[in-house]
């Protein structure tokens, strides 16, 4: 009997995020309430929106970024294959440049794309220039950061001018999420014609199919796009122009966005949403998105060779106490990786079910008890300023430790010294966040896996490992997410990191910004957005 | 003449060659890696391997020195690393330009507030306004400029709505929109600029006034204006050059962190960006250029000094 692959695809994909509309806080809701309260006073079309964007933005070559606050600029310059897109409930994948996807077997995709496409240098976009832009991903020269998306490709057929076929070495289920134009990267489609004119300069003159054409990219100052009229999605983009301010220091956008100076922020730290939020004239987007804050333990070393020691910071410390104090009150706690946006896996109750990390100080003291090193014990503690939260966090954590005989040595730096060590390994502790993941997968399997690149704490587990790649290859969702159980409850209880949150992230827009269409995945698509 | 000229040259050039070497290993043995950062997320021991190698940071640290050198003095600056943009253009073209302007326009605000505020508590010594001159003394230079430039952004920019908080607008295309964007970070850079100026006008003049010349010119009974303005203040010019002089340099630090609170793409937001990215070609290029400027204000003032002072002309 033939099975529709792209069904159960479709299906997990969709239980995955189904239950996000629980665990909407302020955004999503409070855009509808706004945008249905306020009539809309001007004729919808034209305009100028300034958006101050705090975040670093590396290159607009999507294929070799490796920061979010440059996505959420390409989004508006490029299409992906695939879309990302949320009606206030469900988060799905849909087809962007093309116009279906279909899957004849479980490892087959074939995209048919929409017609009459070009990009902004008048260059058709068919099925010879989405495969030639796949293949820059995957077999490219410098290699991009994001070929390991393409991992499982196999080939990439034309069949005809507007059809293309991907054929992968095994079913592959993260595929949708890397063939979007949003943070998977390795789907948005860019111009042959002007990679090819500007070769390693194309970051600076992107040329792609999107709502916004680029303008200019004036260093430490600002970045211009204007409307794309030949856009093929009819009747958009509505605003003429954008300007986006590149400021780096939030408290000067802040004050920016309050004086009126700028209609939106591309992202904001917890210190000022507070005050935002009590602006009548400002709306706050962010709901818990894909993340989590953790204090990774090196393994590799003493004292946290000693798992008894990691057991005992990892329930030493007053999650609630810290959100309050670290993080301004906003976010959750975090009991295990798997965050709440990831419906399929994530168990609402998990605070009742006594699995993962949480603060239980009898338990700290006792698994202290247990560990090697009976005396105080003086662990290093990498810190850096220019972190997502500062020093905030280690600072309300270190009288925790202290409770347990663990006195950790703040050790301050910037944050290239900081990269340094923590790539190289030279340290006790430290402080980060992983984000923007929305599969299991991607928030478990670099970081955690035996000898990845991002499993900064040395640690390693057989058993783990043998899990976790066995999730990778089951599509059902109940089995996928029996497998992810038993890696997290073997993870945290060696616990080479004390899990800590799971935050949201913010987006702020002007009350006279109409039409904003919200997408957790730390995206700014401004396709729909007029005043 | 030209043995003075070229001796300044070679000078200069002996200056720069250190500053630009001091400058080369220091944030060279800093730690912390560039390729580290641009890589971000995407971080992973190949990737590292390839762009280390492709932008040269394999060579030996003397090699990559001399590559630098002698591409910069036939006047390759080299191309970021992150941005991809030739240095000449993001250094010298667009932001030299943002730096120049608003150290010109503090500059100028300080001395033409502070010399005649100097001159008026001079004369009006040990009155109510020269009390007043004197806190304004104390708090301008006690006062972080950063700040000043926080409270002004809150007071003026926010709670008033008076004027615009960020960015920067050439002056040379829009005059009146350029001096409106650069008021509030003119005013913050130039208050310690201004307070000191006040205060050496000030501390000058009070000694130039007791001098037997000055009760001279009174006597014969010059008009009072003619008395502190032309002869006095002759006798104020040369501290006052020398201390433009010497300050010079702690304003262009000053612009680093004006720069960075109000948003302006000038040499100290891009040098700051670039020392946290560990981006050795473009710190080097800035600093070059603020070295070629303090010296070559030093060689204005040095030039100035037998224009003011006839003793020191050549006979």
């Amino acid at each position: 009997m033939p099975t529709d692959h792209k069904q159960v695809l479709a299906t997990r994909l969709a239980t995955q995020f189904g239950r996000r509309r629980l665990l909407r806080g302020l955004g999503g809701g409070a855009a509808l309430a706004a945008t249905s309260a306020t009539p809309t006073a001007a004729a919808a079309g034209g305009g100028h929106i300034r958006l101050a964007w705090i975040d670093f933005v590396d290159t607009l070559d999507p294929h070799f970024t490796g920061f979010l606050g440059a996505i959420k600029v390409h989004n508006n310059i490029y299409n992906g294959i695939l879309k990302t897109v949320y009606d206030g409930t469900t988060v799905s994948f849909v087809p962007d440049l093309a116009t279906s996807w279909d899957m004849p077997d479980d490892r087959t995709h074939i995209f048919r794309l929409h017609p009459d496409v070009r990009f902004h240098d008048g260059d058709p976009c068919d099925a010879e220039a989405v495969k030639w832009s796949m293949e820059r991903v995957a077999y490219g020269k410098p290699k991009s950061p994001h070929a390991w998306k393409f991992d499982q490709l196999d080939r990439i057929e034309v069949l005809d001018p507007l059809t293309v076929k991907l054929s992968m070495k095994r079913p592959y289920a993260f595929l949708p999420v890397a063939l979007t134009g949003a943070t998977g990267r390795a789907g948005t489609i860019v111009s042959r014609k002007a990679v090819e004119t500007y070769g390693r300069d194309f970051g600076r003159n992107p040329v792609g199919t999107g709502p916004f054409r680029f303008v200019s990219w004036r260093e430490n100052d600002s970045i211009v796009l204007e409307k794309n009229p030949d856009y093929f999605e009819k009747g958009l983009p509505k605003l003429d122009r954008v300007t986006i301010r590149l400021m780096r220091e939030a408290s000067s956008a802040v004050a920016a966005m309050l004086s009126g100076q700028v209609d939106g922020m591309s992202n904001c730290p917890l210190q000022f949403v507070n005050q935002l939020k009590a602006s009548p004239s400002l709306t706050v987007h962010g709901e818990i998105e894909g993340n989590y804050s953790l204090i990774t333990m090196n393994c590799r070393r003493a004292p946290f060779d000693d798992v008894n020691l990691r057991r005992a910071v990892a329930f030493a410390i007053d999650r609630e106490a810290l959100i309050k104090q670290a993080f301004f009150g906003i976010g959750i706690p975090a009991y295990t990786p798997i965050s709440p946006p990831m419906s399929g896996f994530y168990d609402k109750a998990i605070a009742e079910s006594g699995r993962g990390q949480f603060f239980d100080l009898e338990k700290a003291k006792a698994f202290r008890a247990k560990a090697k090193v009976q005396d105080a014990v003086e662990p290093v503690f990498i810190v850096t300023e220019q972190g997502q939260y500062g020093t905030r966090v280690a600072q309300t954590v270190l009288p925790m430790l202290e409770k347990i005989g663990v006195k950790a040595k703040f050790e301050l730096m910037e944050r290239a010294a900081w990269v340094s060590r923590r790539n190289s390994g030279d340290f006790d502790m430290l402080e980060t966040t992983w984000s923007a993941d929305l599969d299991p997968d991607e928030t478990i399997y670099p970081e955690w896996h035996s000898g990845e690149n991002w499993n900064f704490a040395g640690w390693a587990n057989a058993e783990f490992d043998r899990l976790i790649e066995q999730a990778q290859v089951v599509i059902d969702v109940k089995a996928r997410r029996d497998l992810y159980v038993k890696a997290e409850d073997i993870l945290m209880d060696e616990a080479p990191l004390a899990i800590l949150t799971h935050m949201p992230e913010f987006k702020i827009l002007s009350k006279k910004v109409k039409g904003f269409q919200f997408v957790p995945n730390d995206s700014l698509n401004l396709h729909t957005v007029h005043f | 003449m030209f043995r003075w000229g070229l001796r300044q040259v070679l000078q200069t050039a002996a200056v720069l060659l250190i500053v630009s070497a001091v400058s080369f290993s220091v944030l060279k043995l800093a730690p912390g890696d560039p390729v580290e950062l641009m890589l971000g997320d995407e971080y992973s021991p190949e990737a590292h391997a390839a762009l280390v190698a492709e932008l040269g940071l394999d060579q030996p640290l003397p090699v990559q020195y001399a590559e630098w050198l002698w591409r910069f003095v036939q006047g390759d600056w080299g191309t970021s690393f992150i941005s991809r943009t030739p240095i000449f253009q993001y250094a010298f073209v667009e932001a030299l330009p943002v730096t120049l302007t608003l150290a010109i326009a503090s500059l100028g605000l300080a001395i033409l507030l502070g010399v005649p505020l100097g001159v008026l508590s001079a004369v009006r010594k040990d009155s109510a306004w020269d009390a007043g001159a004197a806190a304004f003394v104390l708090t301008g230079t006690a006062f972080p400029s950063f700040y000043l430039g926080i409270l002004l952004i809150w007071f003026f920019g926010v709670s008033l709505g008076l004027f615009p908080t960020m960015g920067f607008v050439a002056p040379w295309n829009d005059l009146w929109g350029g001096l409106y964007h650069l008021a509030m970070p003119a005013i913050t850079l130039s208050t310690p600029f201004m307070a000191l100026i006040l205060r050496t006008t000030r501390a000058t003049l009070v000694e130039v006034m007791e001098q037997p010349y000055i009760a001279a010119a009174r006597a014969r009974g010059e008009p009072a204006w003619r008395v502190v303005w032309v002869h006095g203040m002759r006798n104020v010019l040369m501290p006052l050059v020398t201390l433009l002089g010497l300050q010079l340099g702690s304003l262009l630090h000053g612009a680093v962190l004006t720069e960075t609170v109000f948003s302006l793409p000038g040499v100290g937001r891009m040098i700051t960006d670039a020392v946290l990215n560990r981006e050795y070609v473009v710190v080097q290029a800035g600093v070059m250029m603020t070295g070629c400027l303090i010296i070559l204000t030093n060689l204005v003032v040095d030039l100035l000094y037998p224009l003011l002072d006839p003793r020191l002309r050549p006979r």
